[in-house]
């Protein structure tokens, strides 16, 4: 399959602090890409250029043969999901409308909806079960709700490309698994290139064909299963401990291995 | 053909009033009240530089010079709190506040200038403070209607733009939408309208307009058209009441019983909305 999204050796630094260094990465179309690394390692300023919301210092990123900024300029070639919504609580708009927003950037000035757009917008609605909620205000929804309004927000535009950052924060155990599997039936129905930010390892095994691990530089990218422990426990073993990953019932899978497995096998070279 | 007197404070303050009622829906929930604050004193900037110039050049028309700086410097203020304001280089109440306290002190400065040296205060000083219906020409009449007219137009041409700008700008951006040319479209947008409504409210007073019906409808209606409608519906209602006071007891003046009768509408709706839930 053809390469939809194209960085290489993208170098970016917020000021003298170096965030990003030589990163080549390509997704091809119809992958998941999950981008893993511990925080601070570049990850959502990977998304931020990919969005064109940041300029890299050195290097090229293309979107389907454009820019990241003309990408995002079209409308209907990025769709992204962002980490936390700053939806205002008494922004009077109600969910179908919110919905319908995805679609301004392609309909374009001076110009109403199609009707076609905004029937595939209730349409998406029905999908992400929001359906009996299109007429409430946005603002009521619940964190969950409003996660899957952000979806159907995203894919309001029909996107060849879906940008999540961090998608699975703030959900329980069992709402990462439905949303995942949400997702991935998303991704089906849409033919969707995903990528996805995310520092929960769960999340990124279980949806991932792809995975990059990202701190400062690439370290890895390649499919899930190869992904080697050490370099797991050098990325994240201050992570897993400080999220007392060490403590859980359910043990964390990654690569096919536990990860307190993990954790504890490189403690003890 | 004569018209009552009353007739073009009235069309000039409900121009100003529907046009700041549908902004304010717009700008209450995205915290830029008091952008409008700091827009209406930067007009004590442009009239003291206005009235600087009459003393250095004593046969300049202040009357004509004065509102042309004012415009002038209101615009510019309205720019440059954009300028600051976008993507939060600078918070935005510290850019209001830098601009609000620079143009109020040079316009109190210019005041006290013009008074040493002419012994009275300039022409309009207390009417830019506190705003004079009964300096309101046809002319200004006609282009308040005009100007709030464009406002409008412009709102409703940019819709689904600017409600996606002021849902959440990052959203926006990648989404498609021109956020730069929005957001500085919505500061120019509040320029025009504290401009309209600085000869009938005053500089100190107009930012009750952009402030009380907006927030007074969101405690109406959580729905775009229902808020819109509720908000234009209150300003007028206080505008007219606030002309129609002044009709009667001229020392009533209109700026202020606008004011107040946005106050004492925004209590009631609180207070029994409050009662009733």
């Amino acid at each position: 399959m053809p390469a939809l999204v194209n960085i290489s050796d993208v170098d970016f630094s917020y000021g003298d602090q170096p965030v990003l260094q030589g990163v080549r990465l390509t997704v091809d179309e119809g992958v998941t890409l999950g981008v893993i690394g511990p925080n601070g390692g570049g990850k959502t300023t990977l998304l931020k250029l990919l969005l064109g919301l940041l300029r890299p210092q050195r290097g090229h990123l293309d979107i389907a043969g454009v820019s990241p900024v003309q990408a995002s300029r079209r409308g209907d070639l990025i769709g992204y999901m962002p980490q936390q919504f700053g939806i205002k609580p008494n922004f009077p708009l109600s969910v179908r409308e919110v919905a319908r927003l995805g679609l301004a950037g392609k309909t374009g000035l001076f110009r109403s909806y199609k009707r076609d757009d905004l029937t595939f917008v209730d349409q998406l609605l029905e999908r992400v079960g929001l359906k009996d909620f299109a007429d409430k205000p946005a603002g009521k929804l619940s964190g969950g709700q409003l996660q899957r309004l952000l979806i159907a927000r995203a894919l309001s535009a029909k996107p060849k490309l879906l940008l999540l950052d961090e998608p699975t924060t703030g959900i329980d155990r069992g709402g990462q698994e439905r949303f995942i599997e949400f997702l991935m039936d998303l991704k089906r129905d849409f033919g969707l290139t995903l990528v996805f930010v995310s520092h929960d390892l769960r999340a990124v095994s279980a949806i991932s064909d792809r995975i990059a691990c990202l701190n400062l530089t690439l370290h890895y990218h390649d499919v899930p299963q190869h992904l080697p422990a050490d370099l797991v426990y050098r990325m994240f073993a201050c992570d897993l401990e400080a999220m007392g990953i060490n403590n859980t019932a359910v043990p964390l899978t990654i690569a096919g291995r536990k990860a307190t497995d993990l954790v504890s096998d490189v403690a003890r070279i | 053909m004569t018209f009552d007197p009353l007739l073009y404070p009235l069309l000039a303050a409900l121009a100003m009033a529907v046009a700041c009622a549908v902004l304010s829906v717009l700008i209450v929930p995205q915290r830029w009240t008091f952008i409008g604050e700091g827009i209406g004193h930067s007009g004590m900037g442009g009239a003291g530089t206005a009235w600087i110039i009459g003393l250095i050049f004593p046969t300049i028309n202040l009357e004509r010079l004065a509102p042309l700086m004012i415009v002038a410097f209101c615009l510019a203020t309205a720019v440059g709190i954009g300028f600051f304001t976008r993507r939060q280089r600078v918070n935005s109440d510290a850019a209001i506040g830098i601009f609000l306290v620079a143009s109020l002190a040079w316009g109190l400065l210019a005041n006290n200038i013009y008074f040493h040296f002419r012994s009275s205060s300039p022409v309009g000083y207390n009417a830019l403070l506190w705003g004079n219906s009964a300096s309101i020409t046809p002319r200004f009449a006609r282009a308040s209607v005009a100007t709030a007219g464009l406002v409008l137009f412009t709102l409703f041409a940019f819709k689904k733009e600017i409600l996606s700008y002021c849902l959440d700008e990052t959203m926006a951006e990648v989404s498609g939408v021109p956020t730069r040319l929005i957001h500085y479209l919505l500061m120019i947008l509040m320029a025009v309208t504290v401009l309209i409504g600085m000869p009938i409210v005053g500089s100190i007073l107009v930012t009750a307009m952009l402030i009380l019906p907006g927030t007074t409808a969101s405690l109406l209606s959580d729905r775009l058209r229902g808020c819109t409608i509720w908000s234009m519906s209150i300003a007028t209602v206080a505008t007219l009441a606030g002309v129609l006071l002044n009709a009667w007891k001229s020392f009533l003046p209109v700026g202020p019983s606008i004011v107040l009768m946005l106050f004492v509408i925004f209590v009631c709706v609180y207070v029994f909305g409050r009662a009733r839930a």
